[in-house]
C-alpha cells in the first residue's frame, strides 16, 4: 500500500529530459535510510545528499520507522544531517518474522513458529526470489509507479539489501523507460561471508541479477574483491562495475585528542557496531581479553566497552551473546546498548584502544573499518588474516594485524595494543588520520554520484542494450516493451 | 503499576533473565514468572515478585501418548495451564511475554482470555509495550477498544473486512469473547453469514472462524447455531451436510445432544448414498462414518438418563435403514463353507479374541486351559500392533463393504487374519465391536464364529458394520439385550440369522460368601457409580424415604466417581449427585468407598444390595451382591421395563420392584428382624450360586462350544 504522494509537479507520462527548466529527480530505493539505526543508514544518506547538492530532486523510498522498531532500532539524531528538501516516501512495509505482537500472531504460528518460518520464506520466495522481503515486491514496484506519475524521474537508484528493490526498478524501466543503477553494497551472487557464489546463474535469482545487470546504468560494490567478481561473472558490464568504499563521516570521530590514557585509572577499549558475529567468536575475544588482563599490568584494570545492537525481533538485546558479556562483567566486560550517531563521536574520544571484530573475510569490508582507523587510536583486529579489512588497515601503525582467532595470538594482540596505547606518539596518530582522509565519505560519494550523474543525463543514451541502443525517453524509445522486459515479469 | 507474567518453555539463561527482569523493574512493574526454569541456576540477584517454577523439559517429548503427539509449545501450554497460579496471574496481567518460541503458544492461549493485556514476544518488546501502556493511559474510547469490548459499529465494520479476508489478527479481535457472548454480536454474525451471494468457500470460511470464536466465549450452542444457519445457505448438498455434520460434533463435544442430530445425519446419509451410486467410496466412506459416529454418540447413548435410540429402536435407526451406502455396508456376504462340527480325534482349538477388555474372560480361559478337550490361544487385538491397526479402523472398513469387499485395507485385514483362522477351529470374540466386524469382514473358511454381545454394543454403531451371515452362533447376557439387538438388526431373526443364545456372564461367586455382621442389615449397597447410566441418586431417594422411618440405615457406594468432562448431561448429574448426598455424608449416612479390588470383603458390610441403574445387561455387582447374602433390590430398569424381557425375567420374583416407594417397602420388609434378614439373604445367596455360578454356567459353555 503506498501512501498518496503531495508532490506537486505536474504528472506526465513517460520520462522528461531533464535540463529543460526542470531539475532531474532521483528515485532512491533506500530501505534503511535514516531514521533506521542501521550500518548502511550512512551510505543512504551521504548518497542522497550528494543528489541534493548537485541540484536534483530525491526522492526516497523507505519503510516506515516504526517497522525499525522490532529490527535494528532507531536512531532519530541521523536525521541531523539529512537534506531538507530531500523527500522521503515511508512504506507500511514490515518484516513479518519479526513481530513481536502475540496477538498478531496466527494460532499456526503460535504453535509451530518454526514451520510457519519456512512457510513463509517460501511463500516469499514465490513472488521474488529472496527469502526475507520477497513479499515486499508488489508495494514497492507500486510505489515507484507513484512516485514517477507525481514527479517523473530521471534516475533510479536501487540500495540492496533487500534485493526485492530491484524488481521495482525493473518495473519502471519496463515500464517507463526510466534508467537505474544498483547500489549492491556487499553483492548478491557473492556470499561474502564464506566465500564462492551464493546462487548460479541459472536460478532464478541468478536469472534477475543477470536480466538487471545487463540494463543497469552502474553497478556499485563496497570493495574489490566483490568487484572482480562481477567482472569476472558478467564480463559484458564490467566497465559499469564500480568499487565505492563506504568510508566513514568525520563528525563521528573525535576532532580534537580528547583523553590521556591512565593505565592506573584502567585503559578502556571500545567494540562499536552491530553484535552480529557468534557466540564462539565473542567469546574466543573474551577468553583472550581475560588472559591478555592477566599477563598484561598495563591491563590490569582496563575495561572492554561494547555498544551497539544486538539482536532483532524477539531476541532483541536477550541472547547468547548478552548472557556471554554478562558473565564477563567481573573481567571488566560491559555492553551499553547502542549510540546515538551524534553522540559516536563522543564515544569514541571516551576510548584509549578499539577492538574491530568482523564476521566474514576477503568480500567483506564493512564500513566501521574506515572509522576506527580515522579516530587514531590502536586496532585489535579480530577478523580473518584474509580480511578486506586487512587490504584497508594495511600500513597502520597502530594496528596489531589481524590473526583469526588464534586465542594465543589474540592475547598478544590485546597486550600490543596496551603498549600502543601508552607509547604512540602524537606524530603516529597524525599519519593514522591522515592515512583515512581519502576514506571520508563525503569524498568518496561526491565522485560516485557525480559520475552516475552525468552518465545518468547523457542523451541520447549510449548504454548497450541487446545490441541496441536505449533512448532514455520512453516517449523515443526504440524498444517494445515486451523486448524491454525480456521474459522477466516473474 | 503494571503486571508482567514472563513464560518460559524452556529455562532462560541466568544473565538473559536477570536482565530482563530488572529492566521490566525499572519501568515499575511487577514482575511475575511461570514456566521452565532451573532454579538452581538463577542468579542470586534475581527479582521477581512471584515464581511457579516447572521442571526444564516442559516442552519435551513425553512418554505419554497424548503428549507424544503434540508440538513443544503444546506441550507447554498443557502443563502451564494445569497451574491455577499461571492461570490467576495471567487473567490479571498487563502484560504476558514469551520468554522463548516455546512459550509463545502458552502467551497466545492467555491472551485470548485476557483480552486487554498485551502479548509480547521477547523482553524488548515487553519493555516497549510498558512504555506504551503508560502513553496510552486513560485514553478513554481508546482504552474501551484495548478492553477488548468493541462497539456494535466496529463489529459491523468488522464484519465487512472479514468477509473480504481480512488477516487472522482482525478475525481475532472481531470474535472476541465479550462479543461473541453478547446478543448484538451474534444476531450480526448470524446475519452475514446469512447474506445472499456468497460463496460456498468463503461462507465455510468464515462460518469456521466464527464459530471458533464461540468456542473461545464456551457456547458450543453458538457454534452449532453459526454453522447450522450458514449451512442453511449452502448450495452444494456435501458443503452443507459436512457442515452440518460439524456443528452437531460440536454440540456433542461439548457434551450437548446436538439440535438437529436427525438433520445432520439425514443430510450426510444422502450425500453419502449419491457418492456410493458414483462409486466414490472412499468420499461414501467417510459421510457415513460420520452419520454413524455422529448418530452413536456416547452422549446420546450412554452418559444420560435415556436414550433416543433405546426409547424408539426402530426409528432412530430408519434413516440408516433408507440409506443405500448404509444398507450395503450391512448386507450379508455369506460363507462359501459351513463351519466345521468340533474335532473328534484332536482337542478343539480355540482362539479367544478381544480387544483390551478381558474382564470377562479370566475364568473361561482358565478353565478351557485346563480343559483337556480343548487348545487355546489368546489374542489381544489391542496388543498386537499388526492387528490393532486394522480393528478400529473404521473408515476403511466401510469403505471396503461398499467397494465390493476389495481394497487393499480389505486385503491387509485377510492376510492378517488368515492365520489365525487357519489355527483355529472355533473363534471366540467377546465384545460386538469392531473386533468382531473385523472377523466378520473375511470369509471364515470352515472356522466357526462366534460374537459374544453384553449390552452397550447394542447402542453403538458396530451391529451395523458386522456382518452376522458370517457369524455362526451370537451370545447374550440377558434375554432383553437380545431383544433389543434382534429389533435393531432384524437379519438376526430371518432364517439366515446365527444361532442365538443367552448365557450369563462367567462368575465365581462362591469367593462372596463372606459372613456379615448384624449392623450389615442396616448398610444398603451399591456396586459402580462412575455412569450416568447407573443412576445412584435414584438409591439416595430410597435411602432418604428409608431414613424416614430408621435413621439406623446407611448407604456405602464402591466404585470411583463418574467423569464429569464427558457430557454435559454427566456433569450436571454429578453435581445434582454431590448436593444430594452432601448432607447424608455429613451425617455419615452415606460413605463414599471409592475404588477398590476386594469387592467380596466391601459386600460383607453390605445387607441390601441395590441396582438402580437405567439399563443393564446382567448387573454383575448385584449378582455378587446377592451371592454375598445381601437382599437383593433391583430397579425395574427403565431402558427395558414393560418389554417382554427386563429386570423382572431376569431376576426372581420380589427382587425388582418399579419405584423407591416399593424399594423402601422391601427393605423394610426384609430387615425388619435380623432373622427375617438373614433369610432373605440366603435364599438371594442361594438362588444367586445355584443360577450364575461359574461351575453352573461352565457347563452351559461347554453346551456352547464343545457339542455339535
Amino acid at each position: 500500500m503506498t501512501p498518496s504522494l503531495d508532490t506537486s509537479h505536474s504528472a506526465a507520462n513517460g520520462r522528461p529530459a531533464a535540463g529543460r527548466g526542470r531539475r532531474p529527480h532521483l528515485i532512491y530505493l533506500a530501505i534503511g535510510f535514516p531514521p533506521a539505526a542501521k550500518s548502511c543508514a550512512y551510505r543512504m544518506r551521504e548518497t542522497a545528499n550528494q543528489f541534493r547538492r548537485i541540484g536534483w530532486d530525491v526522492t526516497v523510498v523507505t519503510i516506515t520507522a516504526a517497522s525499525w522498531e522490532r529490527d535494528s532500532g532507531l536512531d532519530y539524531s541521523l536525521l541531523d544531517q539529512v537534506d531538507p528538501e530531500i523527500k522521503v516516501v515511508e512504506l507500511p512495509l514490515a518484516r513479518e518474522d519479526l513481530e513481536t505482537d502475540i496477538r498478531q500472531f496466527s494460532e499456526e504460528r503460535a504453535l509451530r513458529p518454526a514451520k510457519w518460518l519456512t512457510n513463509l520464506r517460501k511463500r516469499e520466495k514465490r513472488i521474488f526470489p529472496e527469502p526475507v522481503f520477497g513479499s515486499w515486491r508488489g508495494a514497492l514496484e507500486r510505489a515507484v509507479l507513484d512516485v514517477h506519475r507525481q514527479h517523473p524521474a530521471d534516475l533510479l537508484l536501487a540500495s540492496c539489501v533487500p534485493y526485492v528493490n530491484l524488481a521495482a526498478a525493473w518495473k519502471l524501466w519496463e515500464l517507463h523507460g526510466v534508467p537505474y543503477a544498483v547500489d549492491f553494497r556487499d553483492g548478491w551472487s557473492i556470499d561474502v561471508v564464506n566465500g564462492g557464489q551464493a546462487f548460479t546463474p541459472d536460478s532464478e535469482a541468478g536469472l534477475w541479477e543477470r536480466r538487471i545487470l545487463d540494463h543497469c546504468q552502474s553497478l556499485w560494490v563496497v570493495n574489490d574483491p566483490i568487484a572482480d567478481h562481477y567482472r569476472a561473472r558478467y564480463p559484458h558490464v564490467a566497465d559499469r562495475v564500480h568499487v565505492v568504499r563506504n568510508g566513514y563521516d568525520r563528525d563521528s570521530v573525535p576532532a580534537i585528542r580528547p583523553r590521556q590514557p591512565d593505565p592506573e585509572a584502567g585503559l578502556t577499549f571500545g567494540y562499536l557496531g552491530t553484535v552480529n558475529y557468534t557466540t564462539h567468536q565473542l567469546g574466543v575475544v573474551l577468553d583472550a581479553w581475560r588472559e591478555a588482563r592477566k599477563q598484561e599490568p598495563l591491563l590490569r584494570n582496563a575495561r572492554f566497552e561494547i555498544r551497539g545492537h544486538i539482536g532483532a525481533g524477539a531476541n532483541r538485546e536477550a541472547n547468547g551473546l548478552t548472557e556471554l558479556i554478562r558473565e564477563a562483567a567481573a573481567d571488566g566486560v560491559s555492553f551499553g546498548g547502542p549510540v546515538r550517531k551524534a553522540e559516536v563521536a563522543e564515544t569514541y574520544g571516551g576510548w584509549d584502544a578499539l577492538v574491530l571484530i568482523l564476521i566474514g573475510g576477503r568480500y567483506v569490508t564493512s564500513g566501521k573499518v574506515y572509522e576506527y582507523m580515522a579516530t587514531g587510536l590502536p586496532i585489535v583486529s579480530v577478523h580473518e588474516v584474509d580480511h578486506d579489512a586487512s587490504r584497508v588497515l594495511d600500513g597502520h601503525p597502530l594496528w596489531t594485524g589481524a590473526c583469526g582467532l588464534d586465542e594465543l595470538r589474540l592475547v598478544e594482540s590485546f597486550r600490543a595494543a596496551a603498549r600502543m596505547v601508552v607509547e604512540a606518539t602524537e606524530e603516529q596518530r597524525d599519519g593514522v588520520r591522515h592515512h583515512a582522509d581519502p576514506f571520508t565519505r563525503e569524498i568518496l560519494m561526491r565522485n560516485a554520484v557525480a559520475q552516475l550523474a552525468a552518465h545518468a543525463l547523457a542523451e541520447p543514451h549510449d548504454l548497450p542494450v541487446n545490441g541496441a541502443v536505449v533512448q532514455p525517453s520512453a516517449a523515443s524509445s526504440t524498444m517494445e516493451q515486451d523486448e524491454r522486459s525480456g521474459g522477466v515479469r516473474a | 503499576m503494571s503486571n508482567v507474567l514472563l513464560v518460559t518453555g524452556v529455562s532462560p539463561q541466568a544473565g538473559i533473565l536477570s536482565t530482563a527482569v530488572q529492566r521490566l523493574r525499572e519501568t515499575g512493574a511487577q514482575v511475575y514468572l511461570v514456566g521452565a526454569l532451573n532454579q538452581d541456576e538463577m542468579a542470586e540477584d534475581l527479582r521477581l515478585d512471584g515464581v511457579c517454577a516447572l521442571p526444564t523439559d516442559i516442552a519435551k517429548d513425553s512418554p505419554t501418548r497424548a503428549l507424544a503427539r503434540q508440538v513443544p509449545g503444546e506441550r507447554v501450554w498443557s502443563r502451564i495451564r494445569r497451574e491455577p497460579w499461571a492461570r490467576e496471574q495471567a487473567r490479571t496481567a498487563d502484560v504476558l511475554v514469551a520468554l522463548d518460541a516455546h512459550a509463545v503458544y502458552t502467551v497466545w492461549r492467555f491472551a485470548q482470555r485476557n483480552r486487554s493485556a498485551d502479548a509480547r514476544y521477547g523482553i524488548q518488546a515487553a519493555v516497549q509495550a510498558l512504555t506504551d501502556r503508560k502513553a496510552r493511559h486513560g485514553a478513554g474510547p481508546l482504552q474501551r477498544l484495548a478492553n477488548g469490548i468493541p462497539s456494535t459499529a466496529l463489529v459491523r465494520q468488522s464484519v465487512n473486512r472479514l468477509i473480504s479476508g481480512a488477516p487472522r489478527a482482525a478475525v481475532n479481535a472481531v470474535t472476541a469473547r465479550p462479543i461473541m457472548r453478547s446478543k448484538a454480536g451474534t444476531q450480526l454474525w448470524l446475519t452475514a453469514l446469512k447474506a445472499p451471494k456468497m460463496p460456498d468457500s468463503v461462507r465455510t470460511k468464515v462460518a469456521r472462524q466464527v464459530a471458533k470464536g464461540m468456542a473461545w466465549a464456551d457456547r458450543p450452542d453458538g457454534e452449532a447455531m453459526v454453522l447450522t444457519a450458514t449451512a442453511s445457505k449452502l448450495r452444494k448438498p456435501a458443503a452443507r451436510a459436512r457442515m452440518l455434520g460439524e456443528a452437531a460434533s460440536r454440540e456433542l463435544k461439548a457434551g450437548v445432544p446436538p439440535r438437529d442430530l436427525d438433520g445432520a445425519v439425514e443430510a450426510l446419509l444422502k450425500v453419502a448414498d449419491q457418492r456410493h451410486r458414483a462409486d466414490e467410496n472412499v468420499a461414501a466412506a467417510d459421510l457415513l462414518n460420520r452419520a454413524m459416529t455422529l448418530a452413536f454418540d456416547r452422549v446420546l447413548h450412554i452418559d444420560q438418563l435415556t436414550s433416543p435410540l433405546a426409547e424408539d429402536p426402530e426409528g432412530f435407526i430408519a434413516p440408516f435403514r433408507r440409506s443405500l451406502a448404509a444398507t450395503t455396508v450391512a448386507s450379508p456376504r455369506g460363507r462359501l463353507q459351513p463351519a466345521a462340527p468340533p474335532p473328534t480325534d484332536r482337542p478343539l482349538r480355540l482362539l479367544i479374541a478381544t480387544s483390551a477388555n478381558d474382564n470377562f474372560l479370566k475364568l473361561i480361559r482358565s478353565y478351557y486351559d485346563a480343559h483337556p478337550g480343548v487348545e487355546v490361544r489368546f489374542v489381544d487385538l489391542a496388543a498386537n500392533a499388526a492387528l490393532k491397526s486394522v480393528t478400529w479402523a473404521s473408515k476403511p472398513m466401510l469403505e471396503h463393504r461398499l467397494s465390493a469387499d476389495s481394497t487393499a485395507y480389505g486385503d491387509k485385514a485377510e492376510e492378517r487374519l488368515r492365520p489365525y483362522l487357519d489355527w483355529a477351529d472355533t473363534v471366540f470374540v467377546d465384545w460386538c465391536v469392531a473386533p468382531a466386524a473385523l472377523f466378520t469382514m473375511v470369509d471364515p473358511g470352515t472356522t466357526r464364529i462366534i460374537v459374544r454381545l453384553h449390552s452397550y454394543e447394542a447402542l453403538s454403531r458396530w451391529p451395523y458394520m458386522v456382518d452376522f451371515s458370517r457369524i455362526d452362533d451370537l451370545v447374550f447376557v440377558a434375554d432383553h439385550i437380545r431383544d433389543l439387538t434382534t429389533t435393531l438388526v432384524p437379519y438376526l431373526k430371518g432364517p439366515d440369522g446365527p444361532r442365538m443364545h443367552v448365557l450369563d456372564n462367567a462368575m465365581d461367586l462362591r469367593g462372596f460368601q463372606i459372613d456379615k455382621p448384624a449392623e450389615a442389615r442396616f448398610q444398603l449397597g451399591m456396586v459402580g457409580i462412575s455412569q450416568v447410566a447407573k443412576d445412584p441418586r435414584w438409591a439416595i431417594e430410597v435411602l432418604r424415604l428409608l431414613r424416614k422411618h430408621d435413621e439406623r440405615y446407611r448407604l456405602l457406594l464402591v466404585g470411583g466417581d463418574m467423569n464429569p468432562n464427558v457430557s454435559v448431561a454427566s456433569r450436571e448429574y454429578l453435581e445434582a449427585f454431590n448436593r444430594d448426598v452432601r448432607e447424608f455424608e455429613a451425617d455419615g449416612a452415606v460413605r463414599r468407598l471409592g475404588p477398590t479390588n476386594e469387592v467380596p470383603k466391601m459386600l460383607s458390610d453390605i445387607g441390601v444390595i441395590i441396582s438402580s441403574s437405567v439399563r443393564e445387561g446382567c448387573h454383575c455387582g448385584l449378582m455378587e451382591g446377592a451371592a454375598s447374602g445381601a437382599v437383593p433390590v433391583v430397579r425395574d430398569w427403565p431402558f427395558f421395563a414393560g418389554r417382554p424381557n427386563s429386570a423382572r425375567t431376569l431376576y426372581p420374583d420380589g427382587w425388582v420392584i418399579g419405584s423407591p416407594e416399593e424399594a423402601v417397602e422391601r427393605i423394610l420388609a426384609t430387615t425388619a428382624t435380623e432373622e427375617a434378614w438373614r433369610a432373605a439373604g440366603r435364599d438371594a445367596s442361594a438362588y444367586a450360586l445355584r443360577e450364575w455360578d461359574w461351575s453352573v454356567v461352565q457347563h452351559h459353555f461347554d453346551r456352547l462350544l464343545l457339542e455339535s
